[in-house]
Protein backbone atom coordinates (compact mmCIF):
# COMPACT_ATOMS: atom_id res chain seq x y z
CA UNK A 1 0.00 0.00 0.00
CA UNK A 2 1.42 3.37 -0.99
CA UNK A 3 2.00 6.08 1.57
CA UNK A 4 -0.76 8.21 0.07
CA UNK A 5 -3.34 5.46 0.24
CA UNK A 6 -2.26 4.62 3.81
CA UNK A 7 -3.04 8.21 4.86
CA UNK A 8 -6.36 8.08 2.97
CA UNK A 9 -7.20 4.75 4.58
CA UNK A 10 -6.53 6.19 8.01
CA UNK A 11 -8.69 9.26 7.36
CA UNK A 12 -11.47 7.05 6.03
CA UNK A 13 -11.27 4.75 9.04
CA UNK A 14 -11.56 7.66 11.44
CA UNK A 15 -14.42 9.30 9.56
CA UNK A 16 -16.23 5.98 9.27
CA UNK A 17 -16.40 5.74 13.07
CA UNK A 18 -19.11 8.39 12.94
CA UNK A 19 -21.66 7.64 10.22
CA UNK A 20 -23.80 10.62 11.22
CA UNK A 21 -20.87 12.92 10.51
CA UNK A 22 -20.51 11.56 6.98
CA UNK A 23 -24.27 11.65 6.42
CA UNK A 24 -24.39 15.28 7.52
CA UNK A 25 -21.43 16.19 5.30
CA UNK A 26 -23.17 14.65 2.32
CA UNK A 27 -26.66 16.08 2.76
CA UNK A 28 -26.22 19.43 4.49
CA UNK A 29 -25.61 21.47 1.32
CA UNK A 30 -28.87 20.15 -0.03
CA UNK A 31 -30.63 21.10 3.18
CA UNK A 32 -29.08 24.55 3.00
CA UNK A 33 -30.23 24.94 -0.57
CA UNK A 34 -33.75 23.82 0.23
CA UNK A 35 -34.17 25.91 3.36
CA UNK A 36 -32.13 29.02 2.67
CA UNK A 37 -32.24 29.05 -1.14
CA UNK A 38 -35.95 28.45 -1.50
CA UNK A 39 -36.72 30.77 1.42
CA UNK A 40 -34.71 33.62 -0.07
CA UNK A 41 -36.21 32.99 -3.48
CA UNK A 42 -39.75 33.23 -2.14
CA UNK A 43 -39.15 36.05 0.31
CA UNK A 44 -36.92 38.39 -1.67
CA UNK A 45 -37.12 37.18 -5.24
CA UNK A 46 -33.82 38.83 -6.24
CA UNK A 47 -35.11 40.61 -9.30
CA UNK A 48 -32.42 41.21 -11.87
CA UNK A 49 -30.99 37.72 -11.67
CA UNK A 50 -31.05 35.82 -14.96
CA UNK A 51 -32.32 32.78 -13.07
CA UNK A 52 -34.15 31.67 -9.90
CA UNK A 53 -32.32 32.42 -6.69
CA UNK A 54 -32.01 28.74 -5.75
CA UNK A 55 -30.41 28.02 -9.15
CA UNK A 56 -28.03 30.94 -8.57
CA UNK A 57 -27.34 29.80 -5.02
CA UNK A 58 -26.56 26.17 -5.99
CA UNK A 59 -22.90 27.02 -6.75
CA UNK A 60 -22.72 29.05 -3.54
CA UNK A 61 -23.92 26.08 -1.53
CA UNK A 62 -21.38 23.80 -3.19
CA UNK A 63 -18.61 26.33 -2.49
CA UNK A 64 -19.71 26.67 1.12
CA UNK A 65 -19.75 22.88 1.52
CA UNK A 66 -16.20 22.53 0.19
CA UNK A 67 -15.10 25.38 2.45
CA UNK A 68 -16.69 23.60 5.44
CA UNK A 69 -15.11 20.22 4.68
CA UNK A 70 -11.74 21.92 4.28
CA UNK A 71 -11.94 23.73 7.61
CA UNK A 72 -13.10 20.54 9.42
CA UNK A 73 -10.27 18.54 7.88
CA UNK A 74 -7.72 21.16 8.92
CA UNK A 75 -9.20 21.21 12.42
CA UNK A 76 -8.45 17.48 12.68
CA UNK A 77 -4.76 18.42 13.04
CA UNK A 78 -5.70 19.57 16.54
CA UNK A 79 -7.36 16.22 17.24
CA UNK A 80 -4.24 14.45 16.00
CA UNK A 81 -2.09 16.62 18.25
CA UNK A 82 -4.32 15.89 21.25
CA UNK A 83 -4.09 12.15 20.55
CA UNK A 84 -0.31 12.46 20.27
CA UNK A 85 -0.55 10.71 16.93
CA UNK A 86 0.47 13.81 14.98
CA UNK A 87 4.14 13.63 15.94
CA UNK A 88 4.21 9.85 15.66
CA UNK A 89 2.83 10.14 12.13
CA UNK A 90 5.66 12.49 11.25
CA UNK A 91 8.02 9.56 11.89
CA UNK A 92 6.13 7.27 9.49
CA UNK A 93 7.61 6.53 6.07
CA UNK A 94 5.60 9.22 4.29
CA UNK A 95 6.69 12.53 2.87
CA UNK A 96 5.13 15.68 4.30
CA UNK A 97 3.45 16.32 0.93
CA UNK A 98 1.89 12.84 0.99
CA UNK A 99 0.64 13.49 4.50
CA UNK A 100 -1.16 16.66 3.40
CA UNK A 101 -2.49 15.19 0.15
CA UNK A 102 -3.64 11.93 1.76
CA UNK A 103 -5.43 13.86 4.47
CA UNK A 104 -7.46 15.87 1.98
CA UNK A 105 -8.07 13.20 -0.69
CA UNK A 106 -10.56 11.19 1.34
CA UNK A 107 -12.45 14.39 2.09
CA UNK A 108 -12.33 15.39 -1.55
CA UNK A 109 -14.07 12.10 -2.30
CA UNK A 110 -16.76 13.02 0.26
CA UNK A 111 -17.00 16.44 -1.43
CA UNK A 112 -17.61 14.82 -4.81
CA UNK A 113 -20.38 12.59 -3.45
CA UNK A 114 -21.87 15.60 -1.70
CA UNK A 115 -21.80 17.68 -4.91
CA UNK A 116 -23.27 14.85 -6.98
CA UNK A 117 -26.21 14.36 -4.59
CA UNK A 118 -26.82 18.09 -4.22
CA UNK A 119 -26.80 18.76 -7.96
CA UNK A 120 -28.95 15.76 -8.73
CA UNK A 121 -31.61 16.64 -6.14
CA UNK A 122 -31.48 20.35 -6.98
CA UNK A 123 -32.53 19.32 -10.48
CA UNK A 124 -35.14 16.81 -9.27
CA UNK A 125 -36.69 18.85 -6.44
CA UNK A 126 -36.21 22.44 -7.55
CA UNK A 127 -35.95 22.07 -11.32
CA UNK A 128 -32.59 23.86 -11.44
CA UNK A 129 -31.50 24.01 -15.10
CA UNK A 130 -28.14 22.24 -15.29
CA UNK A 131 -25.35 21.95 -17.87
CA UNK A 132 -24.36 18.25 -17.76
CA UNK A 133 -21.70 18.87 -20.42
CA UNK A 134 -19.82 20.95 -17.84
CA UNK A 135 -19.96 18.38 -15.04
CA UNK A 136 -16.29 17.40 -15.53
CA UNK A 137 -15.44 21.04 -14.87
CA UNK A 138 -17.68 20.97 -11.79
CA UNK A 139 -15.92 17.85 -10.51
CA UNK A 140 -12.54 19.52 -11.05
CA UNK A 141 -13.77 22.63 -9.22
CA UNK A 142 -14.95 20.53 -6.27
CA UNK A 143 -11.63 18.67 -6.08
CA UNK A 144 -9.37 21.71 -6.44
CA UNK A 145 -11.67 23.85 -4.30
CA UNK A 146 -11.77 21.48 -1.34
CA UNK A 147 -8.02 20.86 -1.56
CA UNK A 148 -7.20 24.56 -1.95
CA UNK A 149 -9.20 25.63 1.07
CA UNK A 150 -7.84 22.71 3.11
CA UNK A 151 -4.24 23.73 2.35
CA UNK A 152 -5.09 27.32 3.19
CA UNK A 153 -6.65 26.36 6.53
CA UNK A 154 -3.85 23.86 7.23
CA UNK A 155 -1.34 26.73 7.31
CA UNK A 156 -3.19 28.18 10.28
CA UNK A 157 -4.07 24.86 11.93
CA UNK A 158 -0.40 23.85 11.89
CA UNK A 159 1.00 27.22 12.88
CA UNK A 160 -1.51 27.96 15.65
CA UNK A 161 -1.06 25.80 18.74
CA UNK A 162 -4.38 26.62 20.42
CA UNK A 163 -7.62 25.09 19.29
CA UNK A 164 -9.67 28.08 20.47
CA UNK A 165 -7.42 30.51 18.58
CA UNK A 166 -7.90 28.46 15.42
CA UNK A 167 -11.67 28.52 15.93
CA UNK A 168 -11.56 32.31 16.13
CA UNK A 169 -9.56 32.43 12.90
CA UNK A 170 -12.06 30.18 11.11
CA UNK A 171 -14.96 32.32 12.34
CA UNK A 172 -13.28 35.40 10.90
CA UNK A 173 -12.59 33.60 7.63
CA UNK A 174 -16.20 32.42 7.39
CA UNK A 175 -17.41 35.95 7.89
CA UNK A 176 -14.95 37.66 5.53
CA UNK A 177 -14.62 35.08 2.78
CA UNK A 178 -18.24 33.98 2.56
CA UNK A 179 -20.01 37.32 2.76
CA UNK A 180 -17.53 39.37 0.71
CA UNK A 181 -17.99 37.09 -2.26
CA UNK A 182 -20.44 36.02 -4.94
CA UNK A 183 -21.61 33.11 -2.81
CA UNK A 184 -24.97 34.52 -1.65
CA UNK A 185 -25.57 37.35 -4.14
CA UNK A 186 -24.23 38.76 -7.41
CA UNK A 187 -21.43 41.24 -6.74
CA UNK A 188 -22.22 43.73 -9.54
CA UNK A 189 -24.74 45.80 -7.54
CA UNK A 190 -22.45 45.99 -4.46
CA UNK A 191 -20.70 49.23 -3.33
CA UNK A 192 -17.31 49.71 -5.02
CA UNK A 193 -15.13 48.85 -1.99
CA UNK A 194 -17.19 45.79 -1.16
CA UNK A 195 -17.04 44.69 -4.78
CA UNK A 196 -13.28 45.19 -4.94
CA UNK A 197 -12.83 42.89 -1.94
CA UNK A 198 -15.16 40.30 -3.46
CA UNK A 199 -13.27 40.36 -6.76
CA UNK A 200 -9.97 39.41 -5.11
CA UNK A 201 -11.59 36.85 -2.84
CA UNK A 202 -10.70 33.28 -3.91
CA UNK A 203 -14.20 32.16 -2.81
CA UNK A 204 -15.62 34.34 -5.57
CA UNK A 205 -13.31 32.70 -8.12
CA UNK A 206 -14.24 29.25 -6.86
CA UNK A 207 -18.00 29.88 -6.77
CA UNK A 208 -18.00 31.63 -10.16
CA UNK A 209 -16.33 28.59 -11.76
CA UNK A 210 -18.91 26.30 -10.16
CA UNK A 211 -21.78 28.57 -11.25
CA UNK A 212 -20.46 28.41 -14.79
CA UNK A 213 -20.17 24.62 -14.49
CA UNK A 214 -23.65 24.06 -13.02
CA UNK A 215 -26.05 26.53 -14.63
CA UNK A 216 -23.80 28.03 -17.30
CA UNK A 217 -23.83 31.55 -15.82
CA UNK A 218 -20.74 33.71 -16.45
CA UNK A 219 -18.41 34.94 -19.14
CA UNK A 220 -16.10 32.07 -20.22
CA UNK A 221 -13.00 34.30 -20.39
CA UNK A 222 -13.37 35.80 -16.96
CA UNK A 223 -14.29 32.38 -15.52
CA UNK A 224 -11.10 30.92 -17.08
CA UNK A 225 -9.11 33.70 -15.44
CA UNK A 226 -10.77 33.04 -12.09
CA UNK A 227 -10.10 29.29 -12.45
CA UNK A 228 -6.42 29.99 -13.11
CA UNK A 229 -6.37 32.33 -10.10
CA UNK A 230 -7.85 29.66 -7.88
CA UNK A 231 -5.37 27.02 -9.06
CA UNK A 232 -2.55 29.46 -8.25
CA UNK A 233 -4.13 30.10 -4.82
CA UNK A 234 -4.25 26.32 -4.23
CA UNK A 235 -0.60 25.83 -5.19
CA UNK A 236 0.58 28.72 -3.03
CA UNK A 237 -1.51 27.43 -0.09
CA UNK A 238 -0.07 23.93 -0.57
CA UNK A 239 3.47 25.33 -0.53
CA UNK A 240 2.64 27.34 2.60
CA UNK A 241 1.13 24.35 4.41
CA UNK A 242 4.10 22.19 3.44
CA UNK A 243 6.50 24.81 4.78
CA UNK A 244 4.70 25.02 8.12
CA UNK A 245 4.41 21.23 8.38
CA UNK A 246 8.13 20.81 7.71
CA UNK A 247 8.81 23.21 10.57
CA UNK A 248 6.83 20.87 12.82
CA UNK A 249 9.26 18.05 12.15
CA UNK B 1 33.43 -4.17 10.02
CA UNK B 2 29.74 -3.52 9.22
CA UNK B 3 28.54 0.04 9.10
CA UNK B 4 26.96 1.08 12.40
CA UNK B 5 23.19 1.38 12.61
CA UNK B 6 23.46 4.95 13.81
CA UNK B 7 26.27 7.40 13.39
CA UNK B 8 26.31 10.79 15.11
CA UNK B 9 29.13 13.24 14.51
CA UNK B 10 29.64 16.58 16.25
CA UNK B 11 25.89 16.98 16.55
CA UNK B 12 24.59 20.27 17.92
CA UNK B 13 20.97 21.25 18.49
CA UNK B 14 20.20 24.72 19.75
CA UNK B 15 16.81 26.03 20.80
CA UNK B 16 16.58 29.79 20.47
CA UNK B 17 14.11 31.42 22.83
CA UNK B 18 12.74 34.92 22.73
CA UNK B 19 14.51 37.21 25.23
CA UNK B 20 16.12 34.21 26.92
CA UNK B 21 19.47 32.53 26.48
CA UNK B 22 19.68 29.90 23.75
CA UNK B 23 19.54 26.33 25.01
CA UNK B 24 22.24 23.96 23.83
CA UNK B 25 20.06 20.84 23.99
CA UNK B 26 22.74 18.76 22.25
CA UNK B 27 26.29 19.93 22.44
CA UNK B 28 28.87 18.36 20.09
CA UNK B 29 27.84 14.73 20.47
CA UNK B 30 29.71 12.02 18.61
CA UNK B 31 28.95 8.31 18.87
CA UNK B 32 28.05 5.20 16.89
CA UNK B 33 25.46 2.53 17.67
CA UNK B 34 26.26 -1.00 16.55
CA UNK B 35 23.68 -2.97 14.58
CA UNK B 36 21.65 -5.39 16.64
CA UNK B 37 22.50 -3.73 19.93
CA UNK B 38 20.28 -2.28 22.63
CA UNK B 39 21.54 1.22 23.17
CA UNK B 40 20.44 3.15 26.24
CA UNK B 41 20.35 6.93 26.48
CA UNK B 42 20.37 8.01 30.10
CA UNK B 43 20.43 11.41 31.66
CA UNK B 44 18.52 13.71 33.98
CA UNK B 45 15.56 15.75 32.74
CA UNK B 46 16.76 18.24 30.17
CA UNK B 47 19.91 16.28 29.36
CA UNK B 48 18.97 16.16 25.67
CA UNK B 49 17.76 12.55 25.32
CA UNK B 50 14.42 13.34 23.72
CA UNK B 51 15.96 16.01 21.51
CA UNK B 52 18.50 13.47 20.30
CA UNK B 53 15.73 10.98 19.51
CA UNK B 54 13.79 13.72 17.71
CA UNK B 55 16.81 14.45 15.54
CA UNK B 56 17.44 10.77 14.81
CA UNK B 57 13.79 10.17 13.95
CA UNK B 58 13.72 13.25 11.63
CA UNK B 59 11.35 15.24 13.85
CA UNK B 60 13.91 17.97 14.46
CA UNK B 61 16.74 19.27 12.30
CA UNK B 62 20.16 19.51 13.88
CA UNK B 63 21.71 22.96 14.10
CA UNK B 64 25.07 21.55 12.97
CA UNK B 65 26.93 18.28 12.73
CA UNK B 66 25.60 15.11 11.17
CA UNK B 67 23.53 12.09 12.06
CA UNK B 68 22.66 9.08 9.96
CA UNK B 69 20.56 5.94 10.34
CA UNK B 70 21.77 2.90 8.40
CA UNK B 71 23.82 5.19 6.20
CA UNK B 72 21.03 7.68 5.46
CA UNK B 73 21.52 11.23 6.59
CA UNK B 74 18.62 12.52 8.72
CA UNK B 75 18.62 15.91 6.97
CA UNK B 76 19.43 14.93 3.38
CA UNK B 77 17.30 11.75 3.22
CA UNK B 78 14.65 11.93 5.96
CA UNK B 79 12.21 9.68 4.10
CA UNK B 80 14.85 6.96 3.70
CA UNK B 81 15.49 7.20 7.44
CA UNK B 82 11.77 6.97 8.23
CA UNK B 83 11.48 3.84 6.06
CA UNK B 84 13.92 2.13 8.41
CA UNK B 85 12.64 3.21 11.81
CA UNK B 86 9.67 2.86 14.09
CA UNK B 87 9.26 5.18 17.02
CA UNK B 88 7.51 5.18 20.38
CA UNK B 89 7.44 8.85 21.31
CA UNK B 90 7.40 9.98 24.93
CA UNK B 91 3.79 11.16 24.83
CA UNK B 92 0.98 8.66 24.39
CA UNK B 93 0.22 8.45 20.67
CA UNK B 94 -2.82 6.44 19.64
CA UNK B 95 -5.86 6.77 17.40
CA UNK B 96 -8.47 7.31 20.09
CA UNK B 97 -11.50 6.74 17.85
CA UNK B 98 -10.22 3.49 16.36
CA UNK B 99 -10.27 0.04 17.93
CA UNK B 100 -7.10 -1.55 19.27
CA UNK B 101 -6.96 -3.82 16.22
CA UNK B 102 -7.41 -0.89 13.83
CA UNK B 103 -4.64 1.01 15.62
CA UNK B 104 -2.28 -1.85 14.88
CA UNK B 105 -3.58 -2.14 11.32
CA UNK B 106 -3.33 1.53 10.35
CA UNK B 107 0.20 1.73 11.74
CA UNK B 108 1.28 -1.39 9.83
CA UNK B 109 -0.25 -0.07 6.60
CA UNK B 110 2.02 2.97 6.77
CA UNK B 111 4.94 0.56 6.86
CA UNK B 112 3.73 -1.28 3.77
CA UNK B 113 2.01 -4.34 5.25
CA UNK B 114 -0.98 -5.73 3.36
CA UNK B 115 -4.23 -7.11 4.78
CA UNK B 116 -3.01 -10.70 5.14
CA UNK B 117 0.23 -9.68 6.83
CA UNK B 118 -1.63 -7.36 9.17
CA UNK B 119 -4.11 -10.06 10.20
CA UNK B 120 -1.39 -12.58 11.02
CA UNK B 121 0.82 -10.10 12.85
CA UNK B 122 -2.03 -8.50 14.75
CA UNK B 123 -3.15 -11.81 16.25
CA UNK B 124 0.32 -12.46 17.61
CA UNK B 125 0.91 -8.93 18.88
CA UNK B 126 -2.54 -8.73 20.52
CA UNK B 127 -1.77 -11.98 22.30
CA UNK B 128 1.76 -10.95 23.31
CA UNK B 129 0.58 -7.66 24.77
CA UNK B 130 -2.47 -9.05 26.55
CA UNK B 131 -4.72 -7.04 24.27
CA UNK B 132 -6.69 -9.85 22.62
CA UNK B 133 -9.74 -9.33 24.81
CA UNK B 134 -9.66 -5.57 24.08
CA UNK B 135 -9.09 -5.92 20.33
CA UNK B 136 -12.51 -4.58 19.36
CA UNK B 137 -12.68 -1.81 21.94
CA UNK B 138 -12.05 1.77 20.93
CA UNK B 139 -8.84 3.05 22.45
CA UNK B 140 -10.67 6.07 23.88
CA UNK B 141 -12.41 3.63 26.25
CA UNK B 142 -9.14 2.19 27.58
CA UNK B 143 -7.07 3.31 30.56
CA UNK B 144 -3.82 5.25 30.16
CA UNK B 145 -1.75 2.12 30.79
CA UNK B 146 -3.56 0.20 28.06
CA UNK B 147 -3.19 3.10 25.64
CA UNK B 148 0.57 3.04 26.19
CA UNK B 149 0.48 -0.71 25.69
CA UNK B 150 -1.22 -0.25 22.30
CA UNK B 151 1.35 2.38 21.36
CA UNK B 152 4.30 0.13 22.16
CA UNK B 153 2.60 -2.92 20.59
CA UNK B 154 2.51 -1.09 17.25
CA UNK B 155 6.27 -1.27 16.75
CA UNK B 156 6.05 -5.05 16.97
CA UNK B 157 3.71 -5.08 13.97
CA UNK B 158 6.59 -4.19 11.65
CA UNK B 159 10.19 -5.23 11.08
CA UNK B 160 11.94 -1.88 10.74
CA UNK B 161 15.63 -2.48 11.43
CA UNK B 162 15.83 0.37 13.96
CA UNK B 163 13.43 1.08 16.82
CA UNK B 164 13.43 4.20 18.97
CA UNK B 165 11.70 3.99 22.34
CA UNK B 166 11.34 7.12 24.44
CA UNK B 167 10.58 5.98 27.99
CA UNK B 168 8.57 3.05 26.66
CA UNK B 169 7.68 1.56 30.05
CA UNK B 170 5.81 4.62 31.36
CA UNK B 171 2.47 3.42 32.73
CA UNK B 172 3.20 -0.27 32.19
CA UNK B 173 2.69 -2.80 34.94
CA UNK B 174 5.82 -4.73 36.02
CA UNK B 175 4.71 -8.01 34.43
CA UNK B 176 4.11 -6.48 31.01
CA UNK B 177 7.29 -4.42 31.30
CA UNK B 178 9.30 -7.55 31.89
CA UNK B 179 7.66 -9.27 28.95
CA UNK B 180 8.34 -6.28 26.64
CA UNK B 181 11.97 -6.21 27.78
CA UNK B 182 12.25 -9.89 26.91
CA UNK B 183 10.77 -9.19 23.46
CA UNK B 184 13.23 -6.35 22.93
CA UNK B 185 16.11 -8.69 23.76
CA UNK B 186 14.80 -11.19 21.22
CA UNK B 187 14.40 -8.49 18.56
CA UNK B 188 17.97 -7.31 19.15
CA UNK B 189 19.26 -10.88 18.99
CA UNK B 190 17.51 -11.16 15.62
CA UNK B 191 19.43 -8.11 14.39
CA UNK B 192 17.14 -5.19 15.17
CA UNK B 193 18.79 -2.15 16.70
CA UNK B 194 16.95 -0.74 19.71
CA UNK B 195 17.62 2.76 20.99
CA UNK B 196 15.85 3.64 24.20
CA UNK B 197 15.73 6.41 26.73
CA UNK B 198 14.73 5.68 30.27
CA UNK B 199 14.72 7.25 33.70
CA UNK B 200 14.51 3.80 35.27
CA UNK B 201 18.13 2.86 35.61
CA UNK B 202 17.43 -0.74 36.56
CA UNK B 203 15.78 -1.09 33.14
CA UNK B 204 18.90 0.12 31.36
CA UNK B 205 21.11 -1.99 33.61
CA UNK B 206 19.15 -5.10 32.69
CA UNK B 207 18.58 -4.38 29.02
CA UNK B 208 21.29 -2.30 27.41
CA UNK B 209 24.48 -3.56 25.77
CA UNK B 210 25.73 -0.06 25.42
CA UNK B 211 24.90 3.04 27.46
CA UNK B 212 25.42 6.73 26.81
CA UNK B 213 24.94 9.00 29.78
CA UNK B 214 24.08 12.53 28.73
CA UNK B 215 24.31 15.61 30.85
CA UNK B 216 23.55 19.11 29.58
CA UNK B 217 23.56 17.80 26.02
CA UNK B 218 27.05 16.36 26.33
CA UNK B 219 28.41 12.90 26.76
CA UNK B 220 29.06 12.30 30.45
CA UNK B 221 30.03 8.65 30.01
CA UNK B 222 29.77 5.89 27.45
CA UNK B 223 30.22 2.14 27.46
CA UNK B 224 28.69 -1.13 28.55
CA UNK B 225 27.66 -1.59 32.15
CA UNK B 226 31.02 -3.07 33.12
CA UNK B 227 32.95 -0.15 31.63
CA UNK B 228 30.69 2.36 33.35
CA UNK B 229 31.14 0.64 36.67
CA UNK B 230 34.90 0.88 36.25
CA UNK B 231 34.44 4.64 35.97
CA UNK B 232 33.20 4.71 39.48
CA UNK B 233 35.83 2.63 41.18
CA UNK B 234 35.91 3.68 44.78
CA UNK B 235 32.16 4.30 44.89
CA UNK B 236 30.43 2.11 47.46
CA UNK B 237 26.85 1.49 48.50
CA UNK B 238 26.54 0.95 52.25
CA UNK B 239 23.26 -0.19 53.81
CA UNK B 240 22.96 -0.45 57.57
CA UNK B 241 19.85 -1.39 59.52
CA UNK B 242 19.98 -0.51 63.24
CA UNK B 243 17.58 -1.72 65.87
CA UNK B 244 17.01 1.99 66.57
CA UNK B 245 18.27 4.88 64.46
CA UNK B 246 21.21 6.57 66.25
CA UNK B 247 20.62 10.30 66.81
CA UNK B 248 22.57 12.72 64.59
CA UNK B 249 23.63 10.05 62.13
CA UNK B 250 22.18 11.88 59.16
CA UNK B 251 24.29 14.98 59.83
CA UNK B 252 27.37 12.86 60.39
CA UNK B 253 27.00 11.10 57.06
CA UNK B 254 26.00 14.27 55.23
CA UNK B 255 29.29 15.81 56.40
CA UNK B 256 31.15 13.17 54.39
CA UNK B 257 29.62 14.51 51.15
CA UNK B 258 27.81 11.37 50.03
CA UNK B 259 26.67 10.83 46.46
CA UNK B 260 23.36 9.63 47.79
CA UNK B 261 21.93 9.40 51.29
CA UNK B 262 18.58 8.05 52.33
CA UNK B 263 17.23 7.14 55.73
CA UNK B 264 14.06 5.10 56.06
CA UNK B 265 12.95 4.31 59.61
CA UNK B 266 16.03 2.57 61.07
CA UNK B 267 17.81 1.84 57.77
CA UNK B 268 20.53 4.06 56.40
CA UNK B 269 21.52 3.80 52.73
CA UNK B 270 24.51 5.82 51.70
CA UNK B 271 26.67 5.95 48.58
CA UNK B 272 30.16 7.26 49.15
CA UNK B 273 33.29 7.78 47.12
CA UNK B 274 36.12 6.52 49.34
CA UNK B 275 39.25 4.43 49.06
CA UNK B 276 39.28 0.93 50.60
CA UNK B 277 40.58 2.09 53.98
CA UNK B 278 38.14 4.97 54.04
CA UNK B 279 35.08 2.81 53.44
CA UNK B 280 36.19 0.35 56.11
CA UNK B 281 36.57 3.25 58.53
CA UNK B 282 33.03 4.48 57.69
CA UNK B 283 31.57 1.00 58.15
CA UNK B 284 33.43 0.61 61.48
CA UNK B 285 32.20 4.00 62.67
CA UNK B 286 28.61 3.14 61.71
CA UNK B 287 28.81 -0.21 63.46
CA UNK B 288 29.87 1.53 66.67
CA UNK B 289 26.88 3.89 66.64
CA UNK B 290 24.27 1.32 67.61
CA UNK B 291 23.14 -2.24 67.46
CA UNK B 292 23.40 -3.34 63.82
CA UNK B 293 20.79 -5.79 62.53
CA UNK B 294 22.00 -5.88 58.93
CA UNK B 295 25.03 -4.51 57.12
CA UNK B 296 25.73 -4.59 53.39
CA UNK B 297 28.62 -3.07 51.46
CA UNK B 298 28.62 -3.30 47.67
CA UNK B 299 30.03 -1.74 44.53
CA UNK B 300 28.24 1.13 42.83
CA UNK B 301 25.02 0.57 40.93
CA UNK B 302 24.26 2.29 37.64
CA UNK B 303 22.16 4.72 39.62
CA UNK B 304 25.19 5.71 41.73
CA UNK B 305 27.26 6.24 38.62
CA UNK B 306 24.45 8.24 37.06
CA UNK B 307 24.15 10.49 40.11
CA UNK B 308 27.93 10.91 40.32
CA UNK B 309 28.22 11.87 36.65
CA UNK B 310 25.25 14.18 36.51
CA UNK B 311 25.21 15.73 39.97
CA UNK B 312 25.80 19.26 38.65
CA UNK B 313 22.08 19.18 37.95
CA UNK B 314 20.14 19.79 34.80
CA UNK B 315 19.31 23.12 33.23
CA UNK B 316 15.79 24.06 34.01
CA UNK B 317 13.55 24.27 30.96
CA UNK B 318 15.44 22.18 28.44
CA UNK B 319 13.14 19.18 28.65
CA UNK B 320 10.10 21.39 28.40
CA UNK B 321 11.42 22.54 25.05
CA UNK B 322 11.89 18.92 23.99
CA UNK B 323 8.38 18.10 25.05
CA UNK B 324 6.74 20.75 23.03
CA UNK B 325 8.97 20.38 20.06
CA UNK B 326 10.65 23.75 20.49
CA UNK B 327 12.14 25.18 17.37
CA UNK B 328 15.67 26.17 16.57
Amino acid sequence: MSALSAVMYREGKIRATNALFIFWDVVYPLGYLLVFGVGMNKALGFSGLPTDYHAFFLAGVLGMAGFGIASNTAWSFFMDRDNGIFYEMLTYPISRAEYLLGKVLFNVAIGLVQAFITVLLARALLGVPLRPDRFPLLAAAVVVGTAGWFFFYAIFALAIRRNDAFNTVTSIFYFVFLFASSMFYPIDPLPVAFRAVALVNPITWHVDVMRFATIGLGDPRSVALEAAGFVAFTLVSFAGALLVLRREG
Amino acid sequence: MPEPAIRVHNLVKLYARRRQPTIRAIDLLTFDVARGSIFGLLGPNGAGKTTLLRVLSTLARPTSGAASVLGHDVVASPLEVRRRISVVIQETAVELFLTVRDNLGTFARFHGLGDAGIRTRAERVLEDFGLASEAHRKVMDLSGGYRRRVQVAKVFMVDTPVVFLDEFSTGMDPVLKRSVMEKLRREAAAGRTIVLTTQILGEAEELCDDILILNRGRQAARGDLHTLKLLSQGVYDVTVTFDRLPPGIEDELAARGPIRLSITQSTVEVTLKEDDDGILAVVGALARRGRVLRLEVGGASLEDIFVELTKEGPRVGADTEDHHGGRA
